[in-house]
C-alpha cells in the first residue's frame, strides 16, 4: 500500500509538471478560417473601466479607446495624419483660429440631434472639469462660438498640433444630459450616451460591458453587431480564454514569452505595430553626481539598450533613441547614433576623476559610486532590465542596488502627487511614459522644461538654459515645420545632456481569434482597439 | 446573573475591538504611499493641474478635509450605514459591497463546506488508518496539496480542464449571455476546486492530529482495554472532543469568508469581495477600502461571537459556571 501511495504521489507530481510544461503548447481545434465581420465579439480587458464616460474611465488604454466607441470627436487620427470626423473640414490659416463646419444628420444615441451648441458646451464643460482620464486640457482655447452649424475655436496662441492634441481627442458631450452634472467622477452609465458607432447597452461589475451597434450612425456602418467586454485581471487567464474561444480578442499586449506559442495557433491571429510607450532610466538630476551631464552620459554609455531589448523583451521591442523620440513618431525626429560604448564609459569616468577603489567600485569626490535603482515590482520586463543595468554598470565600476516597489510607493518617491514642484527622492529609477507623450512635440517639451508650469512632466528635475530656450521656441512655433525643427534641436539636447536614458519601446502585438473576427486594424497611438477596427466609415 | 454579567462583559470586549478596528480601518488607507488623486485623471493630465485645482478636487470628494473631520464623517457614516461613494466608479460603497458579497459568499462558502467535508473526513480516515497504506497515502497527498500555491494550481486546472479538455469555463461567474443557475454552478467548479484542494490539507492535518491525540489518551486506551469496541469508542467518545479544535479553526475560516480569496478571484476573474478589496487598495479608493475592511471586521467579530456562543454547546466544560 505504501508503494501504491508513493506511486500515486509520483504520478500526480509528474502529471502536474507535465501539464505545467505543456501549458504554452496546447493545440486548439484546427480550422484556420478567418472572419471579416461578426455578429458578436468578446474582448477581454484587465480591469474594470467604470461607467465609460470621458470623466469616469479608469485607464488611458483601453479605457479611453472604449469611451471613443461611444463618443465621437471633431477629428480623428488616421495613419500619421488627422482627418475630420464630426467636423466636415478643419479650416485654419494661422493655426490660431480654427473654423469647423459640422456634418449634418448626426444624432445622439437617444435620438436628439448633435448641434454646434453641444460642441461649445463641451469645450466650456472641459474647462470647468479637469478631472478624468479622458478629460481634455482646453485651457489653450481662448474662446469658442457657434454660428449655425459651424464652430469657431480661437486659441490664445498658434498651435499647429491643436487638431491632434485636442480636436482628435476631445469627446463631444450632449449638452442636454451633461449640463446638470456637478460631480463628473460620479457620472453614471446613463451619461455614457454619445454620438459614436456603439451604444453602451449594459454595464455591471460582475459581467462587464455590452456595446450594441448604433444603426443610426451617420458617419459609417459598425462592422460588429455586439461587442462584449469582460474583465479578466490575470494575464495567463486572458490568453487561456482566448485559446478556448471564450474571448475573441485580448486588449492586453502579448508578453514576449507567449508570442511565439500564440503565433503557432491556427485560429489565433496577431496584429503587430509600433507602440510609442517608452521605458526610461531616469536620473535624479538634482542629486549629486547625477547633476553633472558628463556623469549621466558616461553611465548611459555603459548600458547596452540593444541587449536589454534582446534579453528582457526577447527581441519584441525597439532600442531607445538617445534623443527620446521614437523614429515612427509624428514629430519626425532624427535618428541619432546609439550611445553604447562600455570602454568609452570607463575612459570618461576615469577622466572625471572616478577611480576604482579596492573593491573595484569607483570613488568620486570621496564617495563610492554606489546608487539605488528603483523599479516597479509589477513590471516583469522592467525588473529584468533593472537587473541587467545593474550588471552592466558593475562592469564599469558602478555599484547599483535594485529596489523593487509597488507603483504607488515608487511614484511617491519619483513624482509625489504628480507634481514636480514637490521634488523627488531617488538616485535612479526605471520610468516610462505612455504613448500620447510621444505624439506631440509640445508634450515632449514638458519632459525637460525647467519651469514647473511648462515642465509638468520633468520628473528628473532637469534644468538647462539652452534647453529652456529651445522649449520656448518650440511651444511658440506657429507652424508644424518650425515645431519639427525645434523638436530636432530638443532631441539633440536630450541626447547630449542625458537627463534620462531612453532604454526601449515595446513592440505592439495583440492577439485575436481570426475564426470569429479578423477586422482588427492597427492605428499608431491607439493600437487595435479603435474605431477603424469596428466601423466601415463612409468615404 | 452570572451569565448576564458574562454576556455583558463579552459585548463590551467586542465593542472595544470594533472601535479599535474602525480606527485602524480609517488610518491604514491613509498611511499607504500615494492617494486617491490618481483616480481623477492620467498622471500626465494630473501634472497639469494647479494647486487650486487639486485642492478643489480633494475638497469636492472629501479627502481634502482635515483628518479629524474625515474621521468623524466616517464614524457617522458607519453608524448611519452611509459608507460614502466609491471614488473609483461613483457607486455608493454599500452598493459595491452588496454586489460583490453574494458572489464571495457563494464561492468561499461552497469552498469551506467542501474543504471541511473532504478535510475532516480524510483526516478521520487518516487517523484511524494511520498505520496502513491508505493513511500514509492520504498524509502524503495532504502535505503535497497543502504546499501548492493557489495561483499555480488554479492555472494548472485552467490549462487542464479549460484549454486542454475544454470541459469547463476558465473565468467569470456565468456565460456572457446571462446569469443562469447552471452557468453559475459550472463557473464555480474550477475556483472551488482550487480552494478545496489547497485548503483541505490544513484541515486534514489538524483533524488527524487532534483525533490521534484523543485516541492515544489514557481514558480511551483504558476503555479499549476494558473491551469497549473500537468503532463505538471512536464514534461516541473520541470524535466529539477531537473535533472541538477543528470547530474553532472552521469558525475562524468563516470569519475570513468575507475577505474572499484575492488570489482565486483574480485568477478566475471572479467579481467577489476579495478582488473588490484588492482593487480598492490598488486605487487608494479610501471610502471603498474602509467599507470593505468594515465588512471583514464585522464578519470576524460576529464569527468569534458565534464561536464563543456555540463552543459551550459542544463542550460542557466551557459553559458559564463550569457546568456543575
Amino acid at each position: 500500500m505504501i508503494r501504491q501511495s508513493r506511486t500515486f504521489i509520483a504520478t500526480a507530481a509528474t502529471l502536474c509538471l507535465a501539464l505545467a510544461a505543456c501549458g504554452t503548447d496546447i493545440e486548439p481545434p484546427r480550422n484556420g478560417k478567418t472572419a471579416a465581420a461578426a455578429k458578436s465579439v468578446t474582448i477581454a480587458v484587465s480591469s474594470d473601466e467604470g461607467t465609460l464616460t470621458p470623466f469616469t474611465n479608469q485607464t488611458g488604454y483601453p479605457g479611453n479607446n472604449l469611451v471613443k466607441l461611444i463618443f465621437d470627436t471633431l477629428a480623428i487620427v488616421q495613419g500619421d495624419g488627422v482627418v475630420p470626423l464630426l467636423a466636415k473640414q478643419i479650416q485654419t490659416t494661422d493655426n490660431k483660429v480654427f473654423t469647423l463646419p459640422l456634418r449634418s444628420g448626426v444624432t445622439w444615441h437617444d435620438g436628439k440631434p448633435l448641434t454646434a451648441e453641444d460642441v461649445v458646451f463641451s469645450v466650456e464643460f472641459y474647462k470647468k472639469n479637469m478631472e478624468g482620464d479622458s478629460s481634455i486640457d482646453v485651457r489653450p482655447v481662448e474662446s469658442v462660438t457657434a454660428n449655425g452649424d459651424t464652430v469657431t475655436l480661437t486659441l490664445k496662441a498658434p498651435d499647429p498640433e491643436f487638431p491632434r492634441r485636442i480636436l482628435a481627442d476631445m469627446a463631444i458631450l450632449p449638452k442636454h444630459l451633461w449640463s446638470s452634472v456637478e460631480k463628473v467622477s460620479e457620472a453614471g452609465a446613463d451619461k455614457a450616451i454619445g454620438s459614436g458607432p456603439y451604444k453602451l447597452t449594459r454595464y455591471d461589475n460582475a459581467r462587464g460591458y455590452t456595446f450594441t451597434a448604433n444603426t443610426s450612425y451617420a458617419l459609417g456602418k459598425p462592422k460588429v453587431d455586439t461587442v462584449k467586454v469582460v474583465v479578466i485581471p490575470e494575464e495567463s487567464t486572458q490568453f487561456a480564454a482566448l485559446r478556448t474561444g471564450e474571448i475573441h480578442m485580448s486588449a492586453r499586449i502579448v508578453p514576449p514569452q507567449q508570442l511565439q506559442a500564440l503565433e503557432r495557433q491556427p485560429n489565433i491571429g496577431i496584429v503587430k505595430g509600433t507602440e510609442f510607450a517608452s521605458t526610461l532610466l531616469a536620473f535624479n538630476t538634482t542629486r549629486a553626481p547625477f547633476d553633472k551631464p558628463e556623469i549621466r552620459r558616461a553611465l548611459a554609455k555603459a548600458i547596452d539598450v540593444a541587449d536589454l531589448v534582446k534579453t528582457a523583451l526577447l527581441g519584441q521591442g525597439t532600442p531607445g533613441n538617445p534623443g527620446f523620440i521614437h523614429a515612427g513618431s509624428p514629430v519626425k525626429p532624427d535618428q541619432l547614433t546609439p550611445l553604447y560604448d562600455a570602454e568609452a564609459a570607463k575612459r570618461e569616468l576615469d577622466a572625471l576623476g572616478a577611480k576604482p577603489g579596492p573593491d573595484g567600485i569607483r570613488v568620486l569626490d570621496g564617495k563610492p559610486m554606489s546608487y539605488e535603482l528603483l523599479v516597479q515590482s509589477a513590471s516583469t520586463d522592467r525588473l529584468r532590465s533593472a537587473e541587467l543595468i545593474r550588471d552592466m554598470l558593475k562592469t564599469v565600476g558602478v555599484a547599483v542596488k535594485v529596489t523593487s516597489l509597488d507603483s504607488d510607493s515608487l511614484d511617491a518617491k519619483v513624482w509625489p502627487d504628480y507634481d514636480v514642484r514637490k521634488g523627488r527622492n531617488y538616485d535612479m529609477s526605471m520610468w516610462g511614459w505612455s504613448a500620447p507623450v510621444m505624439l506631440s512635440s509640445g508634450t515632449i517639451a514638458q519632459l525637460v522644461a525647467s519651469d514647473p508650469d511648462d515642465g509638468s512632466l520633468n520628473v528628473v528635475g532637469f534644468r538647462n538654459e539652452q534647453v529652456d530656450a529651445i522649449v520656448k521656441t518650440l511651444t511658440s512655433a506657429p507652424t508644424m515645420e518650425a515645431r519639427t525643427t525645434a523638436a530636432k534641436q530638443l532631441q539633440a539636447q536630450i541626447a547630449e545632456q542625458m537627463p534620462f536614458l531612453t532604454l526601449y519601446y515595446r513592440n505592439g502585438a495583440y492577439a485575436f481569434r481570426k475564426d470569429v473576427y479578423s477586422g482588427w486594424t492597427w492605428q499608431n497611438g491607439s493600437a487595435v482597439l479603435n474605431k477603424f477596427s469596428l466601423v466601415e466609415f463612409k468615404p | 446573573m452570572t451569565t448576564w454579567r458574562y454576556a455583558a462583559g463579552r459585548l463590551a470586549e467586542y465593542a472595544a475591538v470594533l472601535m479599535v478596528a474602525l480606527t485602524l480601518n480609517f488610518a491604514l488607507p491613509r498611511a499607504l504611499p500615494g492617494g486617491p488623486l490618481k483616480l481623477f485623471g492620467s498622471p500626465e493630465a494630473l501634472a497639469r493641474l494647479t494647486a487650486d485645482e487639486r485642492a478643489q478636487i480633494a475638497n469636492q470628494y472629501g479627502f481634502g478635509k482635515p483628518l479629524h473631520e474625515q474621521f468623524l464623517d466616517y464614524l457617522g457614516g458607519v453608524f448611519t450605514l452611509d459608507l460614502g461613494t466609491s471614488l473609483s466608479d461613483g457607486r455608493p460603497v454599500t452598493q459595491a459591497l452588496g454586489e460583490a458579497l453574494p458572489w464571495t459568499l457563494l464561492l468561499v462558502g461552497t469552498s469551506i463546506v467542501c474543504t471541511a467535508l473532504v478535510g475532516v473526513t480524510f483526516g478521520v480516515v487518516g487517523a484511524l488508518r494511520r498505520r496502513k497504506g491508505k493513511g500514509s497515502g492520504l498524509l502524503g497527498t495532504a502535505i503535497v496539496l497543502d504546499s501548492f500555491p493557489q495561483f499555480w494550481l488554479g492555472m494548472l486546472l485552467i490549462v487542464l480542464f479549460g484549454v486542454q479538455l475544454q470541459w469547463l469555463p476558465t473565468f467569470g461567474v456565468s456565460g456572457v449571455e446571462g446569469v443562469t443557475v447552471s452557468g453559475v454552478l459550472v463557473h464555480l467548479i474550477l475556483p472551488v476546486g482550487t480552494m478545496t484542494l489547497t485548503g483541505m490539507g490544513y484541515l486534514f492535518l489538524y483533524t488527524r492530529s487532534s483525533l490521534l491525540t484523543v485516541l492515544t489518551s489514557e481514558p480511551i486506551q483504558h476503555a479499549h482495554a476494558r473491551g469497549v469496541p473500537y468503532g463505538q469508542l471512536v464514534r461516541r467518545h473520541a470524535l466529539r472532543p477531537a473535533l472541538l479544535p477543528v470547530h474553532t479553526i472552521l469558525m475562524m475560516e468563516i470569519g475570513f469568508l468575507a475577505a474572499g480569496s484575492i488570489v482565486v478571484e483574480t485568477v478566475f476573474a471572479y467579481p467577489g469581495l476579495g478582488r473588490l478589496t484588492f482593487d480598492a487598495i490598488t486605487a487608494r479608493d479610501y471610502p471603498l477600502m474602509q467599507g470593505a475592511f468594515l465588512v471583514l471586521t464585522l464578519m470576524v467579530v460576529l464569527m468569534n461571537a458565534l464561536a464563543d456562543a456555540t463552543y459551550p454547546l459542544l463542550d460542557p466544560r466551557a459553559r458559564a459556571g463550569g457546568g456543575r
